[in-house]
């Protein structure tokens, strides 16, 4: 039941996007079309699955104070939390340029439609905002850090692909000049962050 | 030179990545006794804040040195209960001073009923204060707080609440809004409900419960998780505040083994009595 | 040379400012855009991480293996943000609660890489160091008038401070995440008005 809970509150209440506005420069850059967006959504939503549960562990057994006292005894006082941020991206990175590299070689298909996605993501906030959220919210084991991986990235999904129909659609429509592009699509992601408060305080 | 040599990049990785780890591994021990420093004396400003020996604002503006002398200068002693109220063990209370602040990790205990709760006992104008924190799950993130109880533990004398996340301008209320903490003042723990023996009350709390503040508006789900924090902990607390009412009392009521609530309402009518 | 250091250093403030010309960095931005105090503190790191991380990685630039190029980058950038966190832990505690997870995420802001990718790789380390504390400051202009704003009609302060007269209403909805969008555009709405050869056809 918990884990419904945490998932459906990611998805809406805890939006990546709307309540948090992580992962805002690609979200924006790529939601002219609902093809692309929807490609790179899912692409998040794969790396957040696999990136999470794994920079959990490392909290887990490396970072936090007192991680280290599987080690032995000796390393029980050691706070190694200050690497946090380093440790973090450097995972995030990592299996990125794996994944690309996987992916190239064994799934040329996959790659064309997904692939040119991967490096845009390295540097995507909602990815590492993910890890830190997890490490503030300090989730009791690594299923509930994957439920809440899956639910944000989900989320995300759900915002990029909701904003690239608005656009492809208000292409037709008239815009005052110095609000077209740019303008326009921020004030469109605001009252979409308006229309999803509508979930806060929901509870399952 | 060829810098896409395998040779030369994994060399010249594990050198950055070395490097950058020792810088940061000095900066984090060089700056590890300040920071400690800071978050002792935000606790303890907020224990002080409660019991109401000074704004929490003036202390923010007082060096940490400042906050931790005043500290050593009222506490009287700080001591850890288990579960049943008896005391287990002593804080430090000068020098270098013991707090029992990880009350996340309370938090937990007390949910596997083995918690080692702590207790600060200040002096102030003669009579003790007793103060004991609270913690819980707000809208965003923990929400937490010091309560500051008279010296048999029956009245509320303050509270002060913090949170790490909650909406600006509507959570962070129960920090930043005086209104809402001086409405502790005077209240009382219901004992004789202990699954629920405070409440913040959406609406407006009723006229004459003891044992209720108004929530704020707009903040349901951070008063919410408030409520729930100030029953768990309270629940947790009561077995010790009953033994402090009841030694106060002395053997008026409860040492003669008259039931709870008789001895609740007892106290009430006392109360009632003195005030009219 | 002078006129060239001028151009790096006015350039992204208003004609090519990084977020409302080059829409990068926006992600960890606009959270800590409720109080000013907050957001002066946030502009100052980036500008301090944007520039420094310029500065370092321009002084490397020669040496850095072009296929670990990002990865390097990013462990010079999350140095310098941790370096940042740590001081300001020890000393703006208070600020730095109240950014908790956001100075992290100053890693992944898109400004930091995208100068460092566009700029420092290419040029000497004084330059670059100039233009990265100049965008920090194009990036940190626009938080602080979105602040500003949010402030002031949220809550009717300034820094704390009461400015509005005690019989304002709050409007809570500046509050809320959403509005922070929508000022922004706002604010891109004015610039283009000025600026026509910005505008998107």
């Amino acid at each position: 039941m918990e884990y419904i809970s945490l998932f459906v509150k990611s998805i809406f209440v805890d939006n990546m996007i709307f309540a948090y506005f992580l992962g805002m420069c690609s979200y924006l850059a790529v939601s002219k079309n609902v093809k692309t967006a929807n490609g790179l959504g899912i692409a998040v939503i794969f790396v957040l699955l696999c990136t999470l549960p794994l920079n959990y562990l490392l909290n887990k057994y490396v970072l936090q104070p007192g991680a280290l006292s599987w080690l032995g005894e000796r390393f029980a006082g050691v706070d190694l939390s200050f690497l946090s941020f380093i440790l973090f991206i450097a995972v995030i990175a990592a299996f990125v340029q794996i994944v690309e590299m996987v992916v190239e070689k064994f799934l040329p298909a996959l790659y064309s439609s997904l692939g040119i996605f991967l490096p845009l993501i390295a540097v995507n906030c909602a990815i590492l905002g993910g890890s830190l959220f997890m490490q503030q919210r300090e989730f009791l084991n690594v299923g509930e850090a994957a439920t809440y991986a899956l639910g944000s990235g989900i989320g995300w999904w759900l915002a990029i692909v909701a904003l690239a129909a608005i656009r492809e659609k208000m292409a037709y429509s008239k815009v005052p000049a110095p609000l077209k592009g740019l303008g326009i699509t921020f004030m469109v992601v605001g009252l979409m962050g308006m229309a999803f408060m509508t979930f806060m305080g929901i509870s399952l | 030179m060829n810098t896409n040599n395998n040779v030369y990049t994994i060399v010249y990785t594990t050198i950055i990545v070395v490097v950058a780890a020792a810088i940061l591994a000095i900066a984090a021990m060089a700056l590890k006794p300040k920071q400690d420093a800071n978050i002792k004396a935000e606790t303890i400003s907020q224990m002080l804040t409660a019991a109401g020996f000074a704004s929490k604002e003036d202390l923010a503006k007082q060096g940490n040195d400042q906050v931790l002398a005043m500290y050593s200068a009222n506490i009287k002693n700080a001591f850890l209960i288990d579960a049943e109220g008896n005391k287990t063990g002593e804080l430090e209370t000068e020098g270098s001073i013991e707090l029992q602040d990880n009350l996340k990790q309370e938090n937990k205990n007390i949910a596997s009923g083995n918690p080692s709760l702590p207790v600060y006992v200040f002096e102030k104008d003669g009579a003790e204060v007793n103060v004991i924190p609270c913690y819980g799950a707000g809208l965003w993130g923990p929400i937490w707080g010091y309560i500051a109880f008279n010296a048999d533990c029956t009245e509320i004398l303050g509270a002060y609440f913090d949170h790490e996340s909650e909406t600006p301008g509507l959570g962070a209320k129960i920090k930043d809004e005086a209104w809402f903490r001086e409405q502790f003042k005077g209240k009382k723990v219901n004992f004789s409900k202990p699954d629920d023996a405070f409440n913040i009350v959406k609406g407006g709390a009723p006229a004459g419960d003891d044992s209720a503040v108004d929530a704020i508006t707009g903040a349901t789900m951070t008063c919410n998780g408030l409520d729930a924090a100030l029953d768990t902990w309270f629940k947790a607390y009561i077995p010790f505040l009953q033994k402090k009412a009841g030694s106060a009392a002395g053997d008026a009521c409860c040492e003669d083994g008259c039931c709870e609530e008789g001895c609740d309402h007892e106290h009430n009518h006392e109360h009632n009595h003195q005030e009219g | 040379m002078n006129e060239d250091l001028k151009k790096t250093l006015l350039n992204p403030i208003f004609k090519g400012n990084p977020i409302t010309v080059l829409v990068l960095g926006i992600c960890s931005s606009l959270a800590v855009t409720v109080q000013l105090k907050g957001a002066c503190v946030m502009a100052l790191s980036v500008i301090i991480v944007t520039g420094l991380s310029s500065f370092v990685v321009s002084l490397l630039r020669n040496s850095i293996p072009n296929r670990v190029r990002i990865i390097v980058q990013l462990v010079v950038v999350a140095m310098m943000v941790i370096l940042v966190d740590q001081v300001l832990k020890a000393y703006a505690y208070s600020i730095d609660k109240q950014l908790s997870v956001y100075i992290g995420l100053i890693i992944t802001n898109c400004i930091v890489m995208g100068r460092i990718e566009a700029f420092a790789l290419g040029n000497k380390p004084i330059p670059s160091l100039l233009d990265g504390l100049a965008n920090g400051a194009g990036y940190g202009m626009i938080l602080i008038i979105v602040a500003f704003f949010r402030e002031l009609l949220g809550s009717g302060t300034l820094f704390g401070l009461r400015v509005l007269p005690a019989s304002y209403v709050p409007n809570n909805l500046v509050i809320l995440p959403p509005m922070a969008l929508i000022i922004l555009g706002c604010i891109v709405w004015v610039q283009r008005s000025i600026q026509k050869d910005l505008q998107e056809k």
